[in-house]
């Protein structure tokens, strides 16, 4: 069957087969932001948010969210114009094989949106199921709580321009999907 | 440790190394080291090195749009997907295998099975380990004899990996069941079911006995053990310990995608610590010349050892053979549990003999190591279990090593990292912190009476490795690693919960690593300067994920004086990167890294000669800073974009500048870590707490500290799963318990404790600007030093890992 998408401020008709989860068909129409890391929905690393709020895209059946609003790691910032969460990231060297961060950036992300002054353990409840092996989560936590910072008012944000948040947690920084190397 | 004759004594090494006739023992292993010609700028002259630079692919990584394995599918619109049909039988015979149904489910391009024209029969070692590997050849790509739930049995390629998957759950296997047996040490008996026949395994190794069902049996020692033991009035201690089956748990699974490419070559883009391994080892598999081989290897979400292997790349290769095809296979989550590769659980036995004023006299380790039902990494990880942690204690006069690895019908083990460090680290650091304890020593005194200092001589580290194999130690941090980890942990002010059944303490372990594989190692790399003063560097070092291509550029671009950005890397292209034996032994900043400082200099050296022409002046005279060749001498100076386009378009003479560099070294430097946790125990139900881990580690010069910190960190929250996590469990079919991340219990975020991570700098003359390793010596330490908190805690000992609840409180009620 086929289902009607808003992916990252674009409307869009994608063909679904019936045992599609929402990873499966976001990866195959080119959103290879979103990771996947486990079969089961545990892992956190296919996290997007649907509708505003955040899922892990491969437990979701697909024909479930015909006519949804997803928003992928795409939609974010790009590499010359970092969303705060993502340069935070980058300043703290937060990243390792990168491969749990797009997850847990979207995660931070809806975290800042209703909480944009938490505590390093609000921060580590809200990272809980983005598993990752690489960092022991120390660097991650610091660059949420940095990021937090950043993105309060007087701060850094200004040069950067990603950082549209309405209190659904999306923003509207258009994205053109996936694109090569 | 290879029991390879011919190994090569290739030393392609730090020019100053001295060598003559009749090598004095000192001459080989000097304590002053031709330092300048390593490291000729002083940390405060740095540009690049020991600064923070961004990590190239950060952006890349953080957006999305990174490509690892499985985001190269799109670029093959007639890509077929993989599954495979594993053992459900520990062990046993295939008779016979029915994929009819199989074959005829549309999409289905193929079925392979162990008797199918594109499946080699040769035997291999999955082991990625250098040529020839110091790991038994005792498996094929599909398996006719099983020898544990989750060997490959057959294979099948379809149009998707849904069609795949039903396609696996219709094929019928018949088997010829044996018996098995799962437990170590039942299957060291002459009477335990035998999982290879003699004739079953090619390349084998030392101290094999497949009638007891051993693949090897090492041993080592220097001075007299027993007479040391023995003596009158020592004190003899013997404890043992007890370590989990660990997985890698990387988050991206094990991937690899096949094809042949328009010149007809073999293509492999696939997550692996080791493409030129991979390459050789296929090569060999499916008898194809090298050189048609190519393994490309993209961003790898984790590799942890678990990619030190070549696990899953022939599958998918002998389906593109069979279809025609390109075909990626992904493992799945439950396949990475149960059929990829895990830790080597071990039994280790540890022994000392120690005099009245607590000098020890001998120390003795014994390990048993479950090698599961093949022998990758077998005989290397058991040696290690020795030959890392123990040379720590490099003034004890008398030691000794012995370990016997054996089979079972279990899951594959393999390499991990620590590599047997973590397992011989638990052993010695508890028992030396019990004897401290028992003898009423300080145990910080007590280990630091005995430790590593710099210039001696470690006669420890050349137990294993035969003669020669001693190495000098020329940078150590020991001291101040307890001294700042004390302080970071808050050693002498601790405040007792108020509760009088909660009670704090604070362990502490240390441990040595190595740097890469002393004398069995090797990285190249090549420099191109473009004409506007930009670079392309080619490296065979393999960036996992760790921040190894950063690492590059940044030696890089402080040996040409330019910037991060001019220097554009790249890695792990066996057709287009100069060859590397790959990610492993912590070796890649200190071999790889060393490579790409040789190229980056000889790069140089013919840039200051162009420079030399153009400005008039002596090369000698000439120094590179800012993008610029410049004189401090005249003051005046040409910007490399003036070199780069006057070599290239020069109107009298010509040059392409092109540096090249290959390293290779019998040095292996330890780097040091001392490990603090601090516990709070309730003595009521045995239930415990981690507040706080600290560790400090010296790894010499970090070329790039935010990242070395990220290493360190992640080594040791891997280091608490070991101590708190059951890992993979097995039934009393050897098969693996666990089939998702939530039964295996891999720490969360707010299970991890707070994890501080302290730089102890130190200047390692052998290794580029100073830099030694820092990834795998963090792995090591906190299944001891929790152990020993608990220990200071509430006075029980939890000698088996992981320390649970249950085992503090039954420990508890037997005090
Ligand atoms: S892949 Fe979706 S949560 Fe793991
Ligand atoms: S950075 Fe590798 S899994 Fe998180």
């Amino acid at each position: 069957m086929e289902i009607e998408l808003t992916i990252n401020d674009e409307s869009t008709t994608v063909a679904v087969e019936s045992d599609d989860d929402l990873a499966t068909v976001l990866r195959r129409n080119g959103y290879k932001g979103v990771k996947c890391g486990c079969d089961s929905g545990v892992c956190g690393a296919s996290k997007v948010f649907v509708d505003g709020e955040v899922k892990m895209a491969c437990g979701v059946d697909a024909r479930n969210v015909d006519g949804a609003e997803i928003e992928t790691i795409e939609a974010l910032g790009t590499q010359d114009d970092l969303h705060p969460i993502q340069e935070a990231f980058v300043d703290h060297f937060a990243v390792q094989c990168g491969f749990c961060i797009p997850g847990m950036i979207i995660e931070a992300k809806s975290l800042l949106a209703n909480n944009p002054d938490p505590t390093e353990a609000e921060v580590r409840q809200a990272i809980d199921d983005n598993l990752c092996r690489c960092t022991g989560y120390q660097k991650p936590v610091e660059a949420i709580l940095d990021a937090a910072d950043r993105m309060h008012g007087d701060r850094s944000v200004a040069a950067d321009g990603g950082s549209r948040i309405d209190s659904r947690g999306t923003d509207d920084t258009g994205h053109d999907g996936d694109s090569d190397e | 440790m290879s029991d390879d004759p011919n190994d090569p004594q290739t030393d392609g090494g730090t020019a100053s190394k001295p060598t003559s006739e009749e090598p004095q023992e000192f001459e080989e292993h000097p304590l002053e080291w031709d330092e300048s010609a390593n490291n000729n700028k002083a940390p405060g002259e740095r540009k690049s090195v020991s600064q923070p630079a961004e990590k190239f692919d950060d952006r890349k990584l953080v957006t999305g749009q990174a490509k690892y394995t499985a985001d190269y599918e799109e670029r093959f619109p007639d890509l077929a997907h993989a599954a495979v049909v594993r053992s459900e039988v520990p062990h046993g015979r295939v008779t016979a295998i029915d994929t009819t149904e199989a074959e005829e489910l549309d999409g289905v391009y193929a079925v392979l099975t162990p008797w199918s024209d594109d499946v080699p029969d040769a035997k291999y070692t999955s082991a990625g380990q250098s040529y020839p590997e110091p790991s038994p050849w005792d498996m094929n790509v599909l398996n006719e004899h099983v020898r544990y739930i989750g060997d490959p049995i057959a294979a099948v390629a379809a149009e998707d990996a849904t069609t795949a998957a039903a396609a696996v759950d219709t094929i019928e296997v018949e088997y010829e069941e044996y018996d098995h047996v799962v437990d170590p040490e039942e299957a060291f008996d002459e009477d335990a079911p035998q999982l290879f026949a003699d004739d079953e395994v090619e390349n084998k190794i030392v101290g094999h006995d497949y009638d007891r069902n051993r693949m090897s049996n090492i041993e080592g020692e220097i001075g007299d053990v027993d007479a040391a033991l023995e003596r009158e009035n020592a004190h003899v201690h013997e404890t043992e310990w007890e370590t989990i089956r660990q997985s890698h748990a990387q988050i991206e699974k094990h991937t690899s995608l096949a094809y042949t490419d328009e010149d007809d070559r073999k293509v492999l883009i696939t997550s692996t610590q080791v493409p030129n391994h991979t390459r050789r080892q296929l090569a060999h598999l499916f008898d194809i010349p090298i050189r048609d081989i190519r393994v490309k290897k993209p961003r790898v979400g984790g590799g942890f050892g678990g990619k030190q292997a070549m696990v899953v790349e022939p599958i998918p290769l002998a389906l593109s053979l069979a279809t025609d095809r390109p075909v990626m296979y992904e493992a799945s989550r439950d396949e990475e549990f149960y059929a990829m590769r895990s830790r080597h659980p071990m039994k280790v036995r540890a022994r000392t003999a120690v005099t009245d004023d607590g000098t020890i006299e001998a120390i003795a380790l014994y390990a048993l190591s479950n090698t599961g039902a093949y022998g990758s990494h077998g005989m290397t990880v058991a040696g290690n279990v020795g030959s890392k942690p123990m040379p720590l204690y490099s003034k004890v006069p008398n030691a000794r090593f012995e370990a016997d690895i054996v089979h079972t019908n279990t899951p594959q083990t393999g390499a991990m990292r620590g590599y047997g460090a973590p397992q011989g680290t638990l052993a010695l650091e508890g028992h030396l912190d019990e004897v401290a304890r028992d003898l009423d020593l300080d145990p910080i005194e007590f280990r630091r009476q005995h430790y590593m200092e710099v210039g001696d001589l470690d006669e420890i580290a050349g137990m294993m490795g035969g003669e020669g194999a001693e190495r000098r130690i020329r940078s150590c941090g020991l001291d101040e690693c307890i001294e700042r980890g004390k302080e970071a942990i808050g050693w002498d002010d601790l405040e007792q919960p108020s509760e009088p059944h909660r009670h704090r303490g604070i362990g502490m372990a240390l441990s040595a690593q190595g740097t890469g594989v002393a004398g069995d190692e090797l990285g190249a790399a090549q420099i191109m300067m473009n004409e506007d003063g930009s670079f392309h560097l080619q490296v065979g070092g393999v960036d996992i994920g760790t921040g190894a291509d950063t690492a590059f550029i940044q030696i890089a671009s402080e040996v040409l004086g330019c910037d991060e950005d001019d220097i554009i890397v790249k890695s792990s292209d066996t057709d287009n990167t100069p060859f590397d034996y790959g990610a492993y032994a912590s070796s890649t900043t200190y071999i790889s890294g060393m490579a790409v400082k040789k190229a980056a200099e000889d790069a140089k050296e013919r840039i200051l000669e162009w420079a030399s022409r153009m400005l008039d002046e002596p090369a000698e005279n000439l120094e590179t800073r800012d993008g610029e060749v410049y004189s401090e001498e005249s003051g005046e100076a040409v910007t490399l974009e003036d070199v780069g386009y006057e070599s290239v378009y020069g109107h009298d003479d010509r040059e392409h500048i092109l540096g090249k560099g290959t390293h290779s070294t019998e040095e292996s430097p330890p780097p040091f870590a001392a490990q603090f946790v601090d516990v709070t125990v309730d003595e009521q139900t045995g239930e415990f707490e981690v507040n706080k881990l600290v560790v400090a580690v010296d790894c010499g010069v970090a070329i790039n500290p935010g990242m070395a910190e990220g290493q360190v960190e992640g080594a040791n929250h891997m280091s608490f799963e070991m101590a708190v996590s059951e890992g993979i469990t097995v039934d009393e079919q050897g098969r693996a318990e666990v089939s998702d991340f939530d039964e295996y219990g891999l720490p969360s975020a707010t299970e991890t404790p707070p994890i501080e991570s302290i730089l102890i700098e130190t200047h390692e003359p052998t290794g580029p600007f100073g830099a030694k390793s820092v990834a795998e010596v963090p792995t090591n330490t906190v299944p001891p030093a929790l152990s020993n908190a608990i220990r200071e805690a509430v006075d029980v000992r939890i000698n088996e890992m992981p320390v649970t609840a249950e085992k503090v409180k039954t420990a508890l009620d037997e005090k």
